[in-house]
């Protein structure tokens, strides 16, 4: 026993051991100095009351959730001691039965904590660095675009059918490139775990409404039908209104693009007790299942994808918004018979006069 | 209704050409293009423009600065400011409405609708005004 202790606390990670009555077991050496309280003297104390005193340096919004119990896997959170700022991984995880019997009935919970200061860090850097290059990129961008558009506009004099048809082709592959600078940057983003949610209480039927205005134009090219289908009204999420409208945007003009002239397009909105659903329904192409399982991934469209003017990016973009909405989203299609692009956000809890109090007395210092 | 006279203040010369001809396309008079801030306030000293195009980036002195002094000196504060930017993230446009710009537009630019989305601020900034001092005057 006393090697294991030995061992745990040799770890540069700090770890926590709530029993099956969510009371602290074990904490090891490292997270004991984290907090600058003696390991010993955490023991037997509740979850509510160790949360008082991590309260004390992880920042608000990465307060502890010690008696959540679906909230098992990896997050990141903020530590503040003093003037230093740090950055932890929090993994949680139930904790494996054999271990649990040995100290009380029933299953508890462990949580690790890894300093991961250094690749925030460099995460930051390279975030920084594609703010600059994408600025760098726009200059010279912005005087193609501009001069070609005022070419094409007659601005400068007539032009021959020919020069027409280049100077198209110029403006459509400035406008890709533009699209693309500008979600290389969204992605650099939501990687570096730099993506700004302004969260607001809402009703996703209104931001679908608003995604299928804007996607509107480009279906009326080929005749394609945009419809949301929400028999119910919906449950409220606590959600950022552009980020969600851009998630939907981007699954229906994807939709658009592979469906055959005059065909439909639904957005279908549901709910049930923990989550709001929204599936994004085509009759196009479809997609085999082959490659169903990358099609999330960064330039992995297709080759139809990139003939029909995207920039591979949009799905990684998409699942990267959801991801950060603490949603989840996947796609079931088969090909011939069009695609069903489906995500799902937790509803809001009821909103509260103020902030919950941590229940508890702290644990002395 | 149309623009007639605009001061650029815009660092990149090939920009400046475009901006001035997308601007004349649409019929403004007086198009005055100067690169930095201190050129800026040289040349409000002689001409009176009915908005002020400004880019962020620029050397020595950027764009929120110039923002910034020009909205601190009472001899220029009225004159409404739109910024011209690469510079696109959410946190760059708050900064700029924050200094009291009347919009943030980006970079790359449509040419032909520069001047309709000016002009479009410059409306619904006079129809705020209005309403503003109509409450005023109940």
């Amino acid at each position: 026993m006393m090697a294991e202790r030995n061992i745990l606390d040799s770890l540069g990670s700090g770890l926590l051991v709530l029993d099956a009555h969510d009371r602290v077991s074990f904490v090891n050496r490292t997270l004991a100095e984290m907090l600058h309280v003696s390991a010993e003297e955490c023991v037997g104390h509740s979850a509510g009351e160790f949360a008082v005193v991590m309260a004390r340096f992880a920042l608000p919004a990465a307060l502890p959730r010690f008696d959540w119990p679906d909230s098992f896997g990896s997050r990141d959170i903020e530590w503040r001691d003093g003037e230093t700022l740090r950055f932890f991984r929090e993994d949680s995880a139930p904790l494996a039965a054999g271990m649990a019997a040995r100290g009380s009935a029933g299953q508890g919970k462990v949580f690790a904590y890894h300093d991961v200061s250094h690749e925030k860090a460099v995460d930051r850097m390279k975030s920084e660095f594609i703010a600059v290059a994408s600025h760098e990129l726009r200059t010279p961008m912005t005087s193609i675009k501009g001069s070609v558009d005022l070419i094409l506009s007659g601005f400068a004099g007539e032009t021959s059918p020919e020069m027409q048809e280049l100077l198209e082709i110029a403006q459509k592959s400035c406008d890709r490139l533009v699209r693309l600078v500008n979600d290389i940057l969204d992605l650099s983003k939501i990687e570096a775990g730099q993506l700004k949610l302004n969260l607001e209480r809402l009703d996703v039927t209104e931001i679908a409404v608003r995604a299928i205005c804007a996607v509107k134009p480009l279906a009326d090219k080929t005749g394609v039908r945009l419809r949301v289908y929400r028999p119910l009204p919906l449950p409220i999420v606590e959600a950022d209104p552009d980020r969600i409208e851009q998630a939907i945007t981007n699954l229906v003009s994807n939709a658009v693009k592979f469906s055959p002239p005059n065909a439909e397009v639904v957005v279908e909105l549901s709910s049930d007790n923990l989550w709001v659903q929204c599936a994004v329904c085509d009759q196009g192409v479809g997609i085999a299942e082959k490659d169903l399982h990358r099609i999330f991934g960064k330039f992995q469209q297709l080759s139809e994808g990139r003939r029909r003017g995207g920039t591979g990016l949009g799905l990684a973009i998409t699942r990267g918004l959801i991801d950060e909405h603490r949603g989840s989203i996947w796609v079931e299609s088969r090909v011939g018979e069009g695609s069903r692009f489906i995500f799902r956000l937790p509803i809001a809890s009821p909103p509260s006069p103020s902030a919950p109090a941590l229940a508890g007395q702290a644990v002395k210092p | 209704m149309k623009l007639t006279r605009v001061l650029v203040v815009e660092d990149d010369v090939d920009i400046q050409k475009v901006i001035r001809m997308s601007l004349k396309l649409r019929g403004v008079s007086e198009v005055v293009l100067v690169e930095s801030c201190a050129e800026c306030f040289d040349r409000l000293g002689g001409f009176a423009p009915e908005v002020i195009l400004l880019d962020v980036m620029m050397p020595h002195v950027d764009g929120y600065e110039t923002c910034r002094r020009l909205k601190q000196d009472p001899a220029t504060r009225k004159i409404p400011v739109v910024f011209l930017t690469a510079r696109v993230q959410k946190a760059d446009r708050e900064r700029g409405m924050k200094l009291g710009a009347l919009g943030y537009l980006t970079k790359p630019f449509d040419p032909m609708t520069l001047h309709d989305q000016i002009l479009k601020l410059l409306l619904e900034d006079a129809e705020k005004q209005n309403e503003k001092d109509g409450d005023a005057d109940e």
